[in-house]
């Protein structure tokens, strides 16, 4: 199985043409997921090895415990190895690296240039809870390619930008099954795999990859590979995320890895048109955001059956 | 003398205080827990934050808490207070740092001038319970992480919201309950006049 897909996805980097379409279209869900995740870890690997001599660049971290400056590898080195030099609690607290003061920097994205690091200040939280909110729904898509039989067929249109007042996160899913609405029990079950996927608190790796690579990885989501010029009109690259297999379009950032999403729950699934499903969620209340400290809440009861 | 002097004689503390002085078991009796407690004060004094086991912290407290208090209502010209911080001062440049320091920090304060927390204590152990004792405004960070007034925070964004929500559906409810009412007054009315045209 797993050479069969090896082979296949050689094939497909190196033709890259419309040949292997037909054989990509009947993949099954499942099977789609792991030619994706591979042709992503193959990607990665050939962008660390086009590295080439490595250099070196001097990061220059302002915080707790006390300022340093640490020599990291040129555009190798993340935020994340930065924090793994100072301590696991660094290393698995923070979301997001502020990098300059001025740009909000994913944790797994490598650094290319001389810079200061600070990590996030919970003052002004609002660039995290964005980026958490973008993870809830990125999570969301991941547990609905998921979690559905292999006869049906799950194909991930997007997720609108984070619009947390509302209380819930969103992802637009196309399913084939006619008419679903789900009965309480398969919402805990959807629940249920959405905190089981947080709890193995993967990292959300970031690879930005040239269009047609990211045309190729999406060949069997029709949706997907509309939007995908689209995306790649301002400078021809992509932006994928992955989280253990499953990977995704998304501008990011997100934040460093899936355990920082505390609790969260699968609240509802609402049909838009034809066999368009909008499936919604709403987080709960107890999140771990994972901001430098963890403010202690109490989880409010919300309707909702705890996950 | 009546409860009123007795107020203005000695300064009114802002922390609680026992009724009994905590018997600090020692191997000199009183004397030896006298000691210990200057030490404990002169360390507060002098690092501005403490790590000790909780009894005897709470019970050097109250003492630095008073000392300080004295400071402040009498000044370094006043002989008895002088010779209180000498005894509970054991470094004698840090009667200085009382006067010249501590004293304009605390003056127009209204809380305590001392601050406890609970340290953590291992799991399953019998060691005794471990506090940290800390003058307020020291330059230290701050050991507690207080950010429940921080509306950015996601969790005060979404309870705001929830909030939000609650009230626009408890106004919905009113508005019907008195759009109701003034259907039922406006009916009743017509009826009446209805009535008094049948009586003409």
């Amino acid at each position: 199985m797993k050479r069969h897909l090896t082979h296949l996805s050689k094939t497909i980097l190196q033709n890259s043409s419309s040949k292997t379409l037909p054989l990509s279209r009947c993949l099954s869900t499942q099977e789609a997921i792991e030619r994706r995740h591979h042709l992503f870890t193959l990607e990665k690997k050939r962008q660390v090895e086009s590295v080439g001599r490595i250099e070196k660049i001097e990061v220059r971290y302002k915080g707790v415990p006390k300022d340093c400056t640490l020599v990291m590898n040129k555009d190798i080195s993340s935020p994340y190895d930065c924090a793994r030099h100072l301590s696991e609690w660094h290393a698995d607290s923070n979301a997001l690296a502020l990098i300059d003061g001025a740009v909000h920097w994913d944790m797994h994205r490598p650094l290319s240039e001389n810079c200061t690091l600070e990590s996030y200040s919970s003052t002004e939280p609002q660039a995290v809870n964005k980026a958490f909110w973008r993870t809830c729904s990125f999570l969301l898509g991941a547990v609905a390619a998921r979690a559905f039989k292999e006869d049906v067929t799950v194909k991930l249109h997007s997720f609108p930008g984070p619009d947390i007042r509302s209380g819930s996160f969103i992802y637009d899913v196309e399913l084939s099954l006619p008419a679903w609405s789900p009965a309480p029990r398969e919402l805990i079950t959807l629940s249920a795999e959405l905190v089981r996927l947080c709890r193995r608190g993967a990292p959300l790796e970031r690879l930005e990859v040239s269009e047609e690579l990211a045309l190729e990885m999406f060949v069997d989501n029709s949706h997907k590979a509309k939007q995908i010029p689209s995306i790649a009109r301002t400078n021809g690259k992509v932006t994928l995320y992955r989280v253990e297999k499953h990977v995704d379009i998304s501008k990011g950032p997100l934040v460093c890895h899936a355990a920082q999403v505390g609790r969260a729950a699968v609240a509802a699934v609402h049909r838009i048109i034809g066999n368009f499903t909008i499936i919604s969620a709403v987080g709960r209340l107890l999140l771990d955001v994972g901001l430098p400290h963890r403010p202690p809440v109490v989880s409010v009861g919300s309707g909702l059956h705890p996950p | 003398m009546n409860q009123a002097e007795v107020a203005k004689l000695v300064s009114k503390l802002r922390i609680k205080v026992p009724p009994q002085p905590r018997k600090l078991r020692n191997i000199q009796g009183p004397q030896g827990r006298l000691d210990k407690l200057r030490k404990t004060v002169t360390g507060l004094i002098k690092h501005e934050r403490i790590e000790l086991n909780s009894n005897r912290a709470d019970e050097a407290r109250q003492y630095a808490e008073r000392l300080i208090s004295e400071a402040i209502r009498h000044g370094d010209c006043h002989k008895p207070t002088m010779d209180i911080a000498d005894y509970w001062l054991l470094e004698k440049e840090l009667v200085h740092k009382l006067f010249k320091v501590l004293v304009p920090r605390y003056e127009n304060f209204d809380k305590s001038y001392t601050r406890m927390h609970k340290a953590p204590r291992a799991m399953n152990t019998r060691n005794q319970e471990k506090a940290v004792l800390e003058l307020r405004g020291n330059p230290y960070p701050s050991l507690t992480n207080k950010q429940a007034s921080n509306r950015q925070l996601i969790q005060n964004i979404l309870l705001d919201a929830a909030k939000y929500d609650y009230r626009q559906s408890k106004y919905l409810e009113m508005a019907e309950k008195m759009g109701k009412a003034e259907d039922k007054e406006a009916g009743t009315k017509a009826e009446a006049v209805l009535e008094s045209n049948d009586k003409n």
